[in-house]
């Protein structure tokens, strides 16, 4: 709460400065250079904040090892968002006044989204971790995404459920919060591109907890497939209540649907063969990955996940482009990270005029709770 | 019909949930005519108290149930004595007080268990029933089971001891009550404890049908104070007929609104409470402070 203050009187401070002083570090050469990096820390998205924050750190931290940028350090300040786009818009202000060159975060498409056209303005290039399309829509030139979005996810899905398995009898179950309806929205026009009506597509709200008349009703229609649309607890929650009913159906969806939350939720039996596609399907995919995981885990002595991923991907870019530009900010540090063609743990980056750099994702299947290559079956 | 008897099913059982957090309202609420908005927050301890024990030490899941009764119970003795001093004096404070406690539970819990919550495996695991393309659950009949002992257990204990009977005095006319010679603190604190180990059974017997997070009270909260009212608050006929009607209202407007089903469901419960202000089995309102 004291934070949020302080933002706000921060912010009402900065927003009277004349704005020749808003120009950011381009001009200074010596000290270190200044990353902001925005996450919720506080309220019920700070576990997704604390991951990405520590993912990020991690990049930091082996770059100013190995003699930062130019010989300058970098410097990563963590700010708080609260997972409220009126705290990021707060933050944007804050951060373009303070002489920060870049931002790493947030993990909420909705603050991100909030805090764009500030950044924009002061010509800041964030790497966020949102995947909302909207994201895109926007197409900032200084606004970049560390995965894919949404609808890659569902397209990639599709892509194996209809063309691949032939799969003809689609039922979708989705909530209308914004990761739901993103998901239906997307992953129903992947399935129009190919022809497939559903057989049915009910909609649920964020809070809901029992299930079994939406279920009963998508029983009736006895589909080879049920596409989710959910985070990881709805998701696991939907999976078990359908297997109670006996329904028989492959379970499908994205991301959510590879973490040990959603696995446990549904029990283990329950989530056996679901469909995920994700860029990051497990801490074994690659040597690359097996690296990077065995380096998390000797500095924050937890597993490492997708979050954790792609936040160090996002932050490994920007000090590559960061190098280029030899610690200068603005349009040219904009122009570094687009050229950056980096082979990371999502996938390969190579950033298009929305912003997006990765344009595929995996399908695992899930085994034990784990999430393992389907190719590997 | 299938899809109705299979709302059916679930609607019940999610209500026999509600039910339970309905009872612990209404008990604190009719002995001392204080809504207590901590309610929710113990209902969360307590799904976090059974799990965890269940998990760690693989006792059986009644024996958990019970570690986690005594455990509520307590935070419940411990509220009321904190609250005792305002009782008679200032009522606001004390209503501001029980959200006061709600905070620090839900801020313990995240220091004790950690802000991401775990999944709790089904205590049985059998599998469900099936009765004509209908499935029933084994778990869900336990929870109908234990929510109807428990009932059954607490009008025994109001109606046939004196205990309760002293109880039944205080919520009546606390000062008739004194006058008799009996303690009203000792009866607040019972009041309290009862309604905190309500909570615990309730916390215990959701936990392995959703997901135990330090949150997860808000919701369970909102909708058990809203089946009280529904059945009439202070009321126990009235909180178990209101639990039941609230969870089955939910179950059928998620079937037939979809997306809308949450504002269907308050909708039509703000219409009830308009229409019959005292809620099904309305008593006279208490209020004193």
């Amino acid at each position: 709460m004291r934070l949020t203050i302080v933002a706000v009187v921060l912010a009402a401070l900065t927003a009277c400065a004349p704005p020749g002083e808003n120009s950011g570090s381009s001009g200074e050469a010596t000290g270190p250079i200044k990353i902001a990096n925005v996450n919720a820390q506080s309220g019920q998205l700070s576990s997704l904040g604390k991951w990405e924050n520590k993912g990020v750190k991690l990049a930091v931290d082996e770059a100013n090892k190995a003699g930062g940028v130019n010989g300058r350090q970098l410097q990563l300040d963590l700010f708080d968002d609260q997972g409220d786009p009126t705290v990021g818009t707060n933050l944007a202000r804050k951060i373009s006044s303070d002489g920060y060159v870049a931002m790493l975060g947030t993990a909420e498409s909705a603050v991100t989204l909030a805090m764009a056209p500030i950044l924009k303005d002061a010509k800041i290039p964030n790497i966020t971790s949102g995947q909302s399309p909207k994201l895109a829509e926007l197409k900032s030139p200084f606004l970049f995404l560390n995965a894919p979005t949404s609808v890659t996810f569902d397209e990639t899905l599709a892509k194996y459920l209809v063309d691949e398995k032939g799969y003809q009898k689609i039922a979708l179950i989705s909530n209308n919060g914004a990761y739901g309806s993103g998901e239906h929205d997307a992953f129903s026009k992947s399935l129009k591109a190919r022809n497939v009506t559903p057989v049915a597509d009910e909609v649920v709200t964020p809070e809901q907890k029992d299930f079994n008349s939406n279920l009963a009703k998508i029983r009736q229609q006895n589909p080879d497939v049920l596409f989710i649309g959910a985070e990881e607890v709805q998701s696991g929650l939907i999976a078990k209540q359908a297997r109670e009913l006996g329904l028989k159906a492959i379970f499908a969806g994205g991301a959510p649907m590879g973490t040990d939350v959603y696995a446990t939720t549904a029990g283990l039996a329950n989530a056996e063969g679901s469909v995920v596609s994700s860029p990051y399907l497990s801490n074994e995919a690659s040597p690359a990955i097996k690296e990077f995981a065995a380096k998390y885990k000797a500095a924050y002595g937890e597993d490492a996940r997708l979050h954790v991923a792609k936040a160090y991907d996002g932050a490994s870019i920007l000090i590559e482009a960061l190098k280029k530009t030899g610690g200068k900010g603005g349009q040219e540090l904009a122009d570094a990270i687009r050229g950056v063609k980096r082979d990371g743990l999502l996938g390969q980056y190579n950033y298009d005029e929305f912003g997006v750099g990765i344009h595929e994702t995996k399908i695992g299947l899930i085994k034990q709770g784990q999430a393992v290559p389907a190719t590997a079956s | 019909m299938q899809v109705f008897l299979q709302t059916l099913i679930g609607g019940i059982t999610f209500g026999a949930v509600y039910a339970l957090v309905a009872m612990g309202f209404s008990i604190v609420y009719r002995t001392m005519g204080l809504v207590n908005f901590a309610h929710g927050s113990v209902v969360m301890i307590g799904a976090y108290a059974a799990s965890t024990f269940y998990m760690a030490s693989k006792v059986p899941f009644a024996v958990a149930i019970v570690v986690a009764i005594v455990v509520t119970g307590l935070i419940g003795l411990i509220i009321e004595r904190f609250l005792r001093p305002l009782e008679n004096k200032d009522f606001t404070l004390m209503l501001i007080g029980t959200i006061g406690f709600g905070a620090v539970l839900e801020a313990l819990a995240i220091l004790i268990w950690g802000a991401t919550g775990h999944a709790v495996p089904s205590p049985v695991a059998t599998e469900p029933l099936n009765l004509g393309g209908v499935r029933i659950p084994t778990y869900s009949l336990l929870v109908i089971g234990v929510a109807a002992l428990a009932t059954t257990m607490l009008a025994f204990f109001l109606r046939r001891t004196k205990l309760g009977a002293a109880m039944q005095a205080v919520a009546m006319d606390h000062e008739a009550a004194t006058a008799c010679g009996i303690h009203v603190g000792r009866s607040n604190a019972m009041a309290f404890g009862i309604g905190a180990c309500l909570a615990a059974v309730a916390g215990s017997l959701i936990g392995p049908m959703l997901y135990v997070n330090p949150t997860m009270g808000g919701t369970l909260g909102i909708k058990g104070f809203a089946a009280a009212m529904l059945g009439g608050f202070g009321s126990m006929p009235g909180a178990i007929v209101g639990g039941i009607a609230f969870g089955l209202l939910d179950a059928f407007a998620a079937g037939n609104f979809q997306a809308y089903s949450e504002l269907v469901t308050f909708v039509v419960f703000a219409l009830a409470v308009m229409i019959r202000p005292t809620g099904i089995f309305g008593e006279a309102t208490v209020n004193r402070a």
